[in-house]
């Protein structure tokens, strides 16, 4: 049976080719390879577009040598060639323009219609192996009778890809056979441009999760490999920029030129390649600031129910970075393109786009996308973390569609399903994305990640799997409470069940030294209150707590777009503790919080100054604060009394 | 196409091919046949097959090569192996050298002070490490005439922990808790205060927990002078299912030497177990099982078993286990948990509904239990004091429905008296600790098991009565009580 099998081979060629000449380029073929005493199944397909030349698919191989792929590869030089020129060099950039706007002449002309060509076209051409000479000696005789006649051209030099082909495809799976020597996860391409990732390495079979457009993929469909992982562009052209999963551009500013790429999985920096978080990361909202303060390479999640203003504190943070120089990556997942739309356009008229990353992964998108656009994001911030030691700010926004992503996929692979039909390893799937934040030891160079993982809940239970999983990760989560938020308590954070387990150690002395009970007391407010609701004689210093703890709750009220600075966070607690509102009526110390901020700013900004600059908060500083409010406070009720005459 | 190079150490990395390419002494040679995920089959010949928990090399496309360790022979030749490290860059048709042996890990002296991975190497960058020996991380557990069943209180100086869930010297105790309630935290209050009260040999093994914690424990171990004594294990939350499942071993193989072979007195602190069984349940689908209750391994009881019973005292010395166990989704009779409560002497239970109340640590003294909470091992008077205490909670907790509807003023005298001490012992029961005084703002104390037991035996006689229940809490002794009070009332 074995020296008696089928071999099939199919020649591709522009024009078609005579039936004897394409058998004797089979058998050439054949010879050389030493299948002697096989039968051939020898098919002939056209394809115009080839120009000339011809292809050969055999033994899992793909011979290219048409005009088309030479041409595919001049092209790819060229583009290369390009981006080089045209990448962060400042002083090669003006030497060179001229010559690089000959090469983009000429670039387009060899693409012809180029703007929807993508990074991954380029992909299909491959650099062309030339034959060695025994290699050379057996094709040559098939190569040399084509020029006899016809006008197909000498081709000296081929290219070799290994090739698999499409047996089964299905909800945006395909089983590809062949490719005996792919690696688990790499990335495959189909020839229709579409690509895909090898996740199940089976005997007979490989499983690839289709990525993008595959509605082109089909039965028959052949796929080559790449060599390596999925990796994106990286670099400081992407700040400002809106990208998909796979980093290509979505956005309407052209062409990204990458510094260079990522493969999107990477190992964590591992235990003795970090350094204690110190440094923090400021949102702006003193709630978070002062009670559950992040540090710079911390993770903090965020979690509660829909429409509890989630999004609308990562979006506070990102704006509050400007003065900060933390450059920021959003990845929204699953979500609407709309809502992204309009947290785009918010970020753009506040100043933030200048600094920040979009990727994008929506809810039309492939399950595989959104499955991937998590990753690829951190590979992109890792950039910024290992290469310039920056810190970088990372949100995913949200986690929950990406474990239902994952979800989708593993069973469709038929991966046994676990609790809530997740399977088994879907902790390990947010454990090696969020364990690639870091604050890097000195001996790498420094620079941190920061992220902060978005998870939904439903109907408040933040003891279902999803979200337990994520807390078990994070070091510390934001717990945002439909009650509080409708009870104009926002951000709504319930205080209780918010945690930051790093972040006291990076606050300023400054915050610490009003914060630093404060998460706790207000956890034991909390409780007095539901507990003493019931009208029981309460003693005098139960009250006292009481009416302290109303008063700093109201100081947390904050709204959207409003950031405060660390020293009026500072402030504004100080005062709340120490008593300074106890006169106002409860609805009035929110809007005098306000006033007396705007105050402070304008005409005494130095106190802000030196509390910012030093990071403490001194004894004078506090008397002189505490004697601003006291004078402070008749004037603005005057204000707001002849406010209401009028 | 350009693909950058991954940041990690660049030194570190050829360091590591270069052990490993030399460490290249096999027996057999066979070639992979399927991956699939962290599980790789490779095909030897017959007689050639490596046995189950053999460990096995594999090739990547770069040269790397990857330890496996055998699952299950799955016939015609082919063993069906344990990725301990990403499989990415593995392709079919691979070789795979079989060793001839489990995974060895170093052990003896000379490993005190380094931190190591699943496979036994140093990952401190600390130069190489010298063993005693080197002893395979599947070993027997001791058999029924090596057991020493006498067990002696072991203090703490958490208060909640030694009145009512005393732990025992060379005993088994867990630490139960949903995420986020404070397991980390204690246990490493908990390797503080003991190992610098008892000193001692400690082995650390982080199971599938955060990297910046390790990170963070090492250099604190460093600053406080422990860590000689200390040997650290990790496989965290960022490596694969097979590191995971295999790590808990490497620590208690390093364990076992000292105890069997140094006739020492071990600490083993293992944070956290139930990734250990997460980690078996991720590869048990891919290895071809079919799953029982709620996705678990059907071998679940097993592993368990195996691993437990290794974690004992012998006659040749003891091994005390502080283990902290995962509650997924908070459910305690989800079948992880479930399975590791018969192994246990002493079960401290953190819950939510505690760290809702700000009170940390938040230990639920009702759901916790101790076997030898007993009159006869721990003395007549503390027992005492534990059984009132517990009684007064419940009481409390048994009135906390009427209250929420009448309100306090319908109980009768007796009942408020109960409820307002029971308030203040929950309070008590609060306990600032020193690992995490930068975030609390309050600075840790330590509390002998006298001073436990004089500090809740005055608040159930009813003699601070006249204090309000806020100075109860945070505090250390009953004397910082009345300090804190004696100075807000001049």
């Amino acid at each position: 049976m074995a020296n008696k099998m089928k071999k099939v081979i199919r020649i591709v060629s522009a024009s078609g080719i005579p039936e004897e000449k394409a058998m004797q380029i089979a058998s050439a073929f054949a010879e050389h390879f030493g299948y002697l005493n096989t039968d051939l199944d020898m098919s002939q397909e056209i394809d115009t577009s080839l120009l000339g030349g011809i292809i050969v698919y055999f033994d899992d191989k793909r011979f290219d040598y048409s005009i088309k792929g030479r041409l595919g590869y001049i092209s790819d030089l060229l583009h290369k060639e390009l981006q080089q020129i045209s990448g962060d060099n400042v002083d090669v950039k003006d030497l060179l323009k001229e010559q690089k706007s000959q090469l983009r002449e000429l670039v387009d002309r060899f693409l012809k219609t180029d703007s929807d060509k993508t990074s991954l076209d380029f992909l299909w051409n491959t650099t062309p192996e030339p034959l060695n000479s025994s290699d050379k000696a057996a094709v040559a005789p098939g190569a040399k009778s084509r020029s006899d006649g016809d006008s197909v051209p000498v081709v000296d030099q081929v290219y070799i890809d290994e090739v698999g082909q499409v047996i089964r495809v299905a909800d945006g799976i395909a089983y590809v056979a062949g490719l005996n020597n792919c690696m688990n996860d790499e990335l495959l391409i189909f020839s229709n441009k579409a690509s895909g990732i090898a996740m199940n390495l089976e005997e007979e079979q490989i499983g690839v999760v289709l990525l993008g457009d595959i509605d082109e993929v089909q039965e028959g469909s052949i796929c080559k490999r790449t060599g390596h992982t999925v990796a994106v562009p990286v670099g400081d052209s992407l700040l400002g920029r809106v990208v998909d999963a796979l980093g290509q551009p979505i956005d309407e500013d052209g062409p990204i030129t990458p510094a260079g790429y990522r493969e999107i999985e990477a190992p964590a920096a591992s235990v003795v390649d970090r350094q204690p978080v110190t440094t923090p990361l400021y949102t702006g909202i003193t709630a978070i600031d002062a009670m559950t303060p992040v540090g710079r390479g911390q993770r903090e999640l965020i979690i509660g129910d829909r429409q509890t203003g989630k999004t609308a504190i990562v979006v506070d943070t990102i704006i509050n970075q400007a003065s900060q120089g933390v450059y920021c990556v959003y990845v929204a997942i699953g979500q609407k393109m709309s809502t992204l739309a309009s947290v785009v356009e918010t970020l753009r008229q506040r100043g933030a786009m200048r600094y920040t990353t979009i990727v994008a992964a929506g809810a039309a998108d492939q399950a595989s996308m959104q499955y991937i656009a998590p990753f690829s994001a951190t590979a992109i911030a890792e950039y910024w973390m290992y290469e310039q030691h920056k810190d970088v700010l990372i949100v995913y926004d949200d986690l929950t569609k990406n474990a239902q992503a994952y979800r989708n996929i593993s069973l469709l692979l038929r991966r046994p399903p676990g609790r809530e039909a997740y399977p088994g390893d879907i902790f390990y799937l947010h454990s090696r994305l969020l364990e690639r934040s870091a604050h890097l030891s000195d001996t790498l160079g420094g620079g941190s990640l920061t992220a902060l993982p978005i998870v939904e809940t439903q109907s408040g239970d933040i003891s279902a799997y999803i979200p337990t999983n994520v807390i078990s990760i994070t070091d510390g989560q934001i717990y945002l409470e439909t009650d509080l938020f409708f009870s104009g308590q926002r951000p709504a954070i319930n205080v209780g069940l918010s945690v930051s387990r790093v972040g006291g150690a990076a606050q300023a002395k400054a915050m610490k030294k009003v914060a630093g009970s404060l998460r706790i007391s207000l956890a034991q407010y909390n409780e007095i209150a539901s507990f003493s609701q019931f009208g029981s004689d309460l003693d005098a210093e139960t009250q006292q707590q009481l009416a302290k703890g109303k008063s700093l709750n109201e100081i947390l009220k904050q709204p959207q777009y409003s950031p405060r600075s660390m020293p009026e966070s500072v402030i504004l607690l100080y005062l709340a503790t120490q008593g300074a509102f106890s006169t106002l009526a409860t609805e009035e110390v929110h809007l005098f919080a306000l006033a007396l901020t705007r105050y402070l700013q304008n005409v005494h900004r130095d106190v802000l100054k030196r509390i910012s600059d030093s990071g403490l908060f001194a004894d004078e500083d506090q008397a002189e604060v505490k004697r601003l409010c006291a004078d402070y406070l008749p004037q603005w009720q005057q204000e707001q009394l002849v406010d209401e005459a009028d | 196409m350009k693909v950058m190079n991954m940041a990690n150490d660049v030194q570190l990395q050829t360091e590591l091919t270069e052990i490993k390419q030399k460490t290249v002494k096999y027996t057999y040679k066979g070639s992979v046949s399927q991956i699939v995920g962290p599980v790789i089959d490779a095909r030897f010949k017959i007689r050639e097959m490596p046995k189950i928990n053999e460990e096995v090399l594999i090739e990547r496309e770069n040269g790397e090569l990857i330890a496996c360790e055998v699952a299950q022979q799955i016939g015609n030749g082919v063993v069906r192996c344990l990725a301990f490290e990403p499989t990415d860059g593995v392709a079919r048709g691979a070789v795979a050298y079989a060793t001839g042996s489990p995974v060895k890990v170093p052990v003896g002296d000379g490993v005190r002070g380094r931190i190591f991975n699943v496979l036994g190497q140093t990952i401190d960058k600390g130069g190489p490490v010298t063993a005693a020996d080197y002893w395979s991380i599947h070993r027997e557990a001791p058999g029924f005439a090596d057991q020493n069943p006498e067990p002696r209180a072991l203090e703490t100086g958490i208060k909640v922990l030694d009145l009512l869930v005393p732990y025992s010297q060379g005993g088994k105790i867990g630490l139960f808790g949903g995420a986020g309630v404070g397991k980390t935290v204690l246990i490493l209050e908990l390797i503080r205060n003991i190992s610098q009260e008892h000193g001692g040999y400690s082995v650390f093994t982080g199971v599938g927990e955060r990297s910046r914690e390790g990170n963070d424990l090492w250099l604190e171990m460093k600053d406080s002078g422990v860590l000689d004594n200390t040997v650290l294990v990790f496989g965290q939350m960022n490596e694969t299912s097979g590191t995971r499942m295999r790590v808990p071993l490497t620590g208690l193989t390093m364990a076992e030497y000292f105890r069997d072979v140094k006739h020492k007195d071990v600490l083993l602190f293992i944070d956290n177990i139930y990734r250990f069984v997460q980690a078996g349940s991720e590869v048990s689908a891919l290895l071809g099982r079919i799953p029982s209750a709620v996705g678990y391994q059907p071998t679940l009881a097993n592993e368990m078993g195996a691993l437990q019973e290794r974690i004992t005292s012998t006659r040749n010395g003891s091994i005390t286990s502080i283990q902290a166990v995962y509650v997924p989704a908070d459910d305690l009779t989800d079948p992880a948990p479930a399975t590791t409560f018969a192994h246990l002497d002493a079960i401290t239970v953190l819950s939510r509904a505690v760290v809702e109340m700000g009170i940390y640590p938040a230990v639920d003294p009702l759901e916790s239990s101790s076997r030898i909470l007993t009159e006869s091992i721990v003395g007549q008077e503390h027992y005492r004091i534990a059984l009132k205490v517990q009684e007064m909670l419940q009481r409390y907790r048994d009135l906390q429905d009427i209250i929420a509807i009448l309100g306090m003023d319908e109980l009768d005298p007796d009942d408020k008296k109960t409820v307002t001490r029971a308030r203040k012992i929950q309070r008590f029961l609060s306990q600032p600790f020193f690992v995490t005084a930068d975030s609390t703002g309050y600075e840790g104390r330590y509390v002998t098991i006298k001073e436990t037991l004089r500090g809740f035996s005055e608040i159930i006689s009813g003699s601070t009565d006249s204090i309000p229940e806020q100075y109860f809490f945070m505090k250390g002794t009953i004397d910082d009580v009345y300090k804190d009070y004696k100075e807000h009332h001049v």
